[in-house]
């Protein structure tokens, strides 16, 4: 979740900072055509390398949990929806928390440089769009991460998931 | 007399391979188990107790042979068929209890209900109803840190309860418990074999365990020894 919170963040700051930039009267002062796309890329693919390398190690110290299940009667699409449900859960939180630090940071930074008019005079439709983009960005990386270790989880025969000692 | 049979195991056999050597986990087990009927498999460990749990339990395939289950060879199930198996016909209850940590007991006990798609409501009606008949009415919302090894046991009773299974499969029930908890355990096993009519299978090194069973199943090196009355 962090990792996604961190990513998320990071987007904001540079897609939201443009657009203060821009009321601010900076028009083209930091555009997002230039290096910040190429910066929040970076950001989010090491995002979704994140996601998968910690929802790996989930399914790895979760192995007895799964085979208990399955005892238990689960089936794997049971097992699926588990591991997609958490991921669900993760990326809309880690991506409301990365949104709320990210545009906190950029506030800030246009509070500081600009003064209160700049943010007040922001454009309300362009945040929304990047709010809800970046929630929807984070439920995609969370989604996406865990796509993998989610179906490796859900094939675990029960006895060789029982059988582990973490 | 003659036995109504619910289980009945045909020449059953698994071999693992490991490092170019043929292990004989099972070697030709035959044995009927009664509807009802509360057995015992007693054997060192590495005898083939556990492998031989997850062939019934349809957690594994054998190399050779047959398990039957109410007539059924279960070694022709699909995976669905045998999650369902898993699910309405067979409770597992193992020696290290196996909760799921985050789990309330109530959600705990009411989670097979959720696999068997019993409604919420329904299912947690049904766990609560259990957990109160195991004693632990007034622990439905703890969490299993928050219940000591023999209630622990106890949930993880009320959850192999909780589909009406007509199977019970115990490993090692009391292993992990002190001798006042496993007595405690045994006998409320006891009950449930004699008032509900499970069959119930435990692999036990218990001797109070082994006492309170109908038969006793002797297994060594993969084959089964010799089977006494309990």
């Amino acid at each position: 979740m962090a990792s996604i919170a961190l990513s998320i963040s990071f987007f904001v700051t540079l897609a939201s900072l443009d657009t203060f930039q821009q009321s601010a009267g900076f028009p083209g002062a930091l555009s997002t055509e230039s290096y910040h796309y190429w910066m929040m890329t970076v950001a989010l693919i090491v995002s979704i390398v994140c996601i998968t390398n910690t929802m790996l190690i989930a399914v790895y110290e979760r192995y007895r949990e799964i085979g208990t299940m399955k005892c238990l009667g689960a089936l794997d699409r049971h097992i699926l929806m588990l591991f997609l449900s958490e991921a669900i859960i993760e990326g809309f939180i880690g991506g409301a928390a990365g949104l709320i630090f990210g545009l906190s940071l950029t506030s800030i930074y246009t509070v500081i440089t600009s003064g209160f008019g700049a943010l007040l005079s922001a454009p309300g439709h362009k945040l929304l769009a990047l709010s809800l983009g970046s929630i929807l960005l984070s439920l995609c990386l969370s989604l996406g991460g865990v796509l993998y270790p989610a179906y490796k989880a859900s094939r675990l025969p029960p006895v060789e998931a029982l059988r582990f000692e973490p | 007399m003659s036995l109504d049979i619910i289980i009945e195991l045909e020449d059953l056999a698994k071999y693992y391979t490991i490092g170019g050597e043929v292990i004989k986990a099972l070697d030709g087990v035959n044995l009927e188990i009664g509807r009802g009927e509360y057995l015992s498999i007693v054997g060192p460990s590495g005898s083939g107790k556990t492998t031989l749990f997850n062939l019934i339990g349809g957690l594994d395939r054998p190399t050779r042979g047959r398990v039957y289950i109410d007539g059924v060879d279960i070694s022709r199930l699909d995976a669905y068929e045998l999650a369902w198996l898993r699910c309405r016909k067979i409770g597992y209850i193992f020696q290290t209890f196996n909760l799921i940590p985050v789990l309330t007991a109530l959600e705990n006990v009411a989670l097979p209900t959720v696999f068997a798609g019993v409604p919420r409501d329904e299912g947690l009606r049904k766990a609560e109803k259990l957990l109160t008949s195991v004693g632990l009415g007034d622990r439905l919302h703890h969490k299993p840190s928050e219940l000591s090894a023999g209630q622990q046991q106890r949930v993880a009773i009320a959850r192999a309860m909780a589909n009406d299974p007509e199977i019970i499969l115990a490993d090692e029930p009391t292993g992990n418990l002190d001798l006042n908890t496993g007595m405690e355990i045994i006998s409320l096993l006891q009950g449930l074999n004699k008032t509900r009519g499970m069959t119930l299978i435990s692999a036990t090194h218990d001797l109070k365990m082994i006492k309170a069973s109908d038969r006793i199943v002797y297994i060594r090196d993969g084959r089964i020894e010799r089977i006494e009355r309990g």
